[in-house]
């Protein structure tokens, strides 16, 4: 089993395999129409220091919509319980009953997007490698979609990001650390000091230290303990 | 919310670990036994032979796939081992940064037939048999390999679908397993646990007791108190074993 012998194309249904950003969109349009959704969104989360924040990578909301919950509170949604994991049965939010969001979202916010054609919204977690996004799929009126094409949308998407690797590594948080300092990170996390770390890789302890002090800064964290971190919650180590 | 639920991968002896939803997911702990099970469902459904779960190990340390789990486990079975031979770095890689599904099978076999059916996934120049492996991955970036071998091999577009479903639910579930001793340990405390998170948020012993109106003491004697619960060396690897744990986000 040698050589990645890549020879298909995706959609079929398209004819043709994804290469840019357009192809994305226009392949989750034809999504949502065979599932029989009136928008989506795709989403990646990113962390800073304290908080989360959205990057919005494709979608079709209107505007307004977007804008009355805001980029912290899409946020909030997809990172809550409720986006589920491929796999897992998807969860329906209902805005209007402020059903499983009366904690993310105010009353008026629920009813703005219940107004703007957001009667229910199913949020699903994208796992490609180690890259993780967000699909959000909504419908004006609840009780339309079928769980289980929901499930194979989820994945078929999987499949077309794997696709496009480029626009997911710009997209999502990327791996600033260098090999050298990945490893010494994984090291100090399992709770190995300089010391060790430097016997365990056959350097002197000042390259180790160098390499640590490195990925602190990469990450700008504030310490060793942050940087480990930072590093296992963005899937890093 | 109550909905009567369709067909597969949502149903639940199709999708034991899935089927109740992310909430629920997240409660329940399951045993080798239950994922084993549920990887010969797989194998039944779509005519495979035999399967083997593959997990990659941690970037730095071993770069490569290391074999988790097939029928014969606790060893490992020789179809396992001769695929695990022929693991390529671009595998691996695959495996790390892909979800297409990946397949071989020598041409004019009935597996090869079902597989060149499928639109995403890609073929690979394998040995006999034939095989497909789905690529999955779980909470913190951890990524693995599900194979399923065999020359007889029936699989439609949709089927694979959900069969890769199934697969990224049940390679959740093997994740989940903790071994019996970690039920045992003591239980971090609410406060521990609140100087933990401050501590991987970047904090100093001062800066943490300042936040939450402790002595400097005190905060440090939380920390100790987690570090020997946790069984860790010192706080980094604390903080680095809670987060793996899941204890916080």
């Amino acid at each position: 089993m040698t050589g990645l012998g890549y020879q298909t194309a995706f959609p079929a249904a398209s004819g043709k395999p994804l290469a840019s950003r357009g192809d994305l969109t226009a392949f989750l349009m034809a999504l949502c129409q065979r599932i029989g959704a009136d928008s989506y969104m795709l989403v990646a989360v990113l962390h800073d220091q304290h908080r989360s924040d959205v990057r919005i990578v494709a979608s079709n909301w209107v505007y307004d919509a977007i804008q009355v919950i805001g980029h912290r509170t899409i946020a909030a949604i997809a990172e809550s319980s409720l986006a589920a994991p491929p796999g897992t049965r998807p969860q329906a939010v209902v805005p209007s009953r402020a059903m499983g969001i009366a904690r993310v979202l105010d009353g008026e916010q629920c009813r703005m997007l219940d107004v703007l054609g957001h009667g229910e919204i199913f949020p699903l977690r994208l796992n490609v490698g180690r890259q993780q996004l967000y699909l959000l799929f909504s419908t004006e009126e609840a009780d339309r979609l079928d769980p289980a094409e929901l499930t194979r949308a989820q994945m078929r998407c999987c499949h077309a990001l794997s696709q496009v690797p480029d626009l997911l590594a710009a997209t999502t948080q990327h791996d600033p650390l260098s090999d050298r300092e990945r490893e010494c990170l994984h090291w100090v996390s399992e709770g190995k000091t300089t010391d060790e770390v430097a016997v365990i890789l056959g350097v002197s302890s000042n390259t180790v230290n160098g390499y640590v002090t490195h990925a602190i800064q990469k990450f700008a964290a504030t310490n060793r303990v942050m940087a480990v971190a930072t590093a296992i919650r963005s899937g890093i180590i | 919310m109550t909905r009567s639920l369709a067909r597969a991968p949502v149903e639940e002896h199709r999708n034991p670990f899935g089927a109740a939803g992310p909430d629920s997911e997240a409660k329940r702990t399951p045993t080798i036994a239950d994922v084993i099970g549920h990887c010969r469902w797989i194998a039944l459904d779509i005519n495979a032979a035999a399967f083997s779960l593959f997990v990659v190990g941690p970037a730095g340390e071993r770069n490569g796939l290391v074999p988790l789990l097939d029928p014969d486990h606790p060893s490992d079975s020789s179809a396992t081992i001769r695929m695990w031979d022929d693991i390529s770095e671009e595998i691996v890689r695959h495996a790390r940064t892909s979800a297409l599904p990946l397949w071989w099978a020598a041409d004019g076999s009935a597996s090869a037939d079902a597989f060149l059916q499928l639109p995403m996934a890609k073929r690979l120049n394998g040995p006999s048999p034939a095989g497909i492996a789905f690529p999955v991955s779980a909470d913190r970036g951890r990524c693995g390999l599900v194979a399923f071998l065999g020359s007889e091999i029936a699989l439609s577009d949709d089927q694979c679908l959900d069969v890769h479903a199934r697969c990224y639910s049940l390679f959740g579930a093997a994740m989940r397993i903790r071994p019996d001793k970690s039920r045992k340990a003591p239980a971090v405390s609410k406060r521990e646990l609140e100087c933990l998170k401050l501590s991987a948020n970047g904090m100093t012993s001062e800066q943490i007791a300042a936040s939450l109106k402790l002595s400097v003491h005190t905060a440090n004697q939380y920390l100790t108190n987690s570090t020997q619960k946790l069984n860790a060396a010192n706080r980094t690897h604390a903080v680095a074993k809670a987060l793996k744990l899941g204890l916080f986000e």
